[in-house]
């Protein structure tokens, strides 16, 4: 069955009320997320896998908070995307001094599966995720 | 304007689809010597399923039919028989049989390992099978006759549990990643994001004492594998790297190599049935295949051995291939299993799974030309969305046989003399154990993180033939 395409404005609606974990702030204010930092493979025959490359820019390069911001974005695709996309989440090139460390561990699917299983880091994330359904 | 066709890759063919676990399925695993496939999930659970092969005869099935002729090529069937809830308190990842079918173990991200055993086992009541050699009854030792032995094909006759927890290592900090028996079934091993490996000692009555913990890696430990035939134990990691380790009688278990190469996570390791290679499955979307060259094929290359010591002359693995663009994300498993086909030089098969939610089987064979040691690889088939959307997180080859002289704990039972390519020196030995004329070999089970087992075979298959799905 075909299933409706996706875009990036669309991807960006869903995540730019995210809030800060630390300041009372979404993280569309913060500058973190933008609607350019997201490109979609949109393959909704299923021909192909579909794909999400999501970026963002953690406020500082030394971000302690970029993990928890890169876990929270993905928890956000996991509960809203439709299951067939597969979501790479990086740190805006250059954008943060370890990157690599950063975007390995947010990309790595056995680590972010047992961080959500660790009650506090999800109580964090779901604190983030309160306010993303407004939407801007 | 003539347009270049790619010949279509032969496809893999369902066999059966296993339904049942309600979030993702990490892990499977084969029981070597009982006609059980054991699988594990987010859920907690361990679901065993039986499996057997029914006459296709009409006859009755209170004599089941021996006849090669009408029960060769009978589909396998499967059966759900039992669904554990092991009390993990967190995602079970990964299930491991001992060799001797009996014992169960199950890494937890809870930071622990369970044991499991048959109840009727842990209470000692053995009764001895009075037919043995038929299929269906073709396992002997310490089996009560009214439960696997009547009809391994029957769910069990009751809704009491059969297997049991009879103990818990603790002692890692943080998720457990993979658990292995050694060949003998004498050590397991385990590993964890705490970036350590544990060796364990297997003692009667149910003890498990530590003999070493081998903090070798810099980073979360992915899986732990055993040698076929050898006790050397191969761990890979979140650092790219791959460890071998062995044991020094007069001091510790100790790393002997290091194999570097992979650009990102290795998260799978297989050896192949023969154990003269080791394949290797990444982040970085490829597959290495490492080889293992002795104290004289060192010398001759001017290299330097490495784990010699006395009694041991050493040896040095080496990358010998890279797959690559066969799979377009992460690979979370590879399996090397036997090849029961006659063909040139034959070294067994290897199949992949990864996030592009593809399964491929390759063909594995030595090169004719001696000085070449990497092997020929053959793509055999594959099949795209083998779960639909969701990633494949494991594939496994079912054992070539089941051992109807399931080895006990010391391994003081025969271990059946494989010759170099893996197979089998006394053929007639797979007469009349379970797998009798079946090709069991043939059989490769995946696991999704649509929380479903699914068994493929070849399109070459004589399954593939008889099976009506698909």
């Amino acid at each position: 069955q075909i299933e409706e395409k996706i875009d990036s404005q669309e991807i960006f609606d869903l995540i730019r009320s995210i809030t800060d974990p630390e300041h009372p702030l979404t993280l569309e204010q913060l500058a973190v997320v933008d609607s350019s930092y997201i490109k979609v493979t949109n393959n909704p025959d299923r021909s192909k896998q579909s794909h999400v490359l999501l970026e963002f820019q953690p406020t500082i390069p030394h971000c302690s908070m970029a993990t928890l911001i890169g876990l929270s974005l993905r928890v956000r695709l996991l509960r809203s995307l439709p299951s067939r996309f597969k979501v790479d989440i990086r740190v805006r090139e250059g954008s943060h001094q370890s990157e690599n460390a950063v975007n390995k561990q947010l990309n790595d699917k056995e680590r972010v599966a047992a961080a959500l299983e660790n009650s506090h880091l999800l109580g964090v994330v779901q604190g983030c995720l309160s306010s993303a359904s407004r939407r801007g | 304007m003539a347009m270049v066709q790619e010949a279509p890759k032969p496809k893999l063919h369902l066999l059966a689809e296993l339904q049942g676990h309600s979030d993702r399925a990490w892990h499977l695993a084969w029981n070597p010597c009982l006609p059980i496939l054991a699988s594990c999930s987010t859920d907690k659970d361990v679901r065993l399923h039986s499996y057997s092969f029914p006459s296709s005869s009409s006859s009755s099935s209170s004599s089941p039919s021996n006849d090669p002729s009408t029960s060769a090529n009978s589909t396998p069937v499967f059966n759900l028989r039992e669904v554990i809830p092991t009390g993990h308190k967190r995602t079970v990842r990964q299930v491991a049989w001992s060799p001797s079918g009996k014992t169960l173990a199950t890494a937890s991200f809870d930071s622990t390992v369970g044991i499991w055993e048959r109840i009727e086992d842990i209470d000692a009541n053995t009764v001895p099978i009075s037919s043995p050699g038929s299929y269906q009854n073709g396992f002997q030792g310490s089996l009560k006759s009214s439960s696997l032995a009547a009809n391994s094909n029957a769910a069990k006759r009751d809704d009491e549990p059969e297997w049991d927890c009879i103990g818990t290592l603790e002692g890692h900090e943080s998720e457990c990643k993979s658990v292995a028996f050694s060949h003998t079934g004498s050590v397991l091993a385990s590993c964890s994001r705490d970036k350590s490996v544990w060796i364990w000692e297997v003692q009667p009555d149910a003890e498990f004492e530590c003999l070493s913990v081998l903090m070798e890696h810099s980073q979360d430990v992915k899986v732990v594998a055993w040698h076929p035939k050898d006790e050397i134990l191969a761990s890979a990691s979140y650092d790219d790297a791959i460890k071998l380790y062995i044991d020094d009688p007069s001091d510790d278990w100790f790393c002997f190599s290091t194999l570097t190469g992979h650009t990102s996570t290795v998260w799978s390791l297989s050896f192949s049935p023969c154990g003269n290679f080791l394949a290797s499955a990444s982040d970085d979307r490829t597959v290495r295949l490492w080889r293992r060259l002795s104290a004289e094929e060192c010398a001759e290359r001017n290299m330097q051995v490495e784990g010699k010591m006395p009694g041991r002359k050493g040896e040095k693995w080496v990358c010998v291939s890279v797959l690559k663009s066969w799979h377009s994300r992460t690979i979370y498993s590879v399996s090397w299993g036997f090849d029961a086909s006659e063909r040139e030089g034959n070294l067994g098969r290897i199949a992949t799974a990864g996030g592009d939610g593809k399964i491929c089987v390759f063909e594995i064979s030595r090169d004719p030309d001696v000085t070449k040691l990497a092997p020929i690889t053959k793509l055999a088939a594959q099949i795209e969305s083998a779960h639909g959307v969701s990633d494949v997180n494991c594939v496994s080859w079912a054992p070539a046989r089941l051992s109807d002289n399931p080895e006990d704990e010391n391994g003081e039972n025969s271990i059946e003399e494989l010759d170099d390519e893996g197979h089998p020196l006394n053929r007639s030995r797979l007469k009349g154990s379970l797998a009798g004329d079946h090709d069991m070999c043939d059989l490769l089970a995946s696991a999704g993180d649509d929380g479903t087992i699914k068994v493929w075979v070849l399109p070459t298959s004589k399954y593939a033939a008889e099976s009506s799905s698909n």
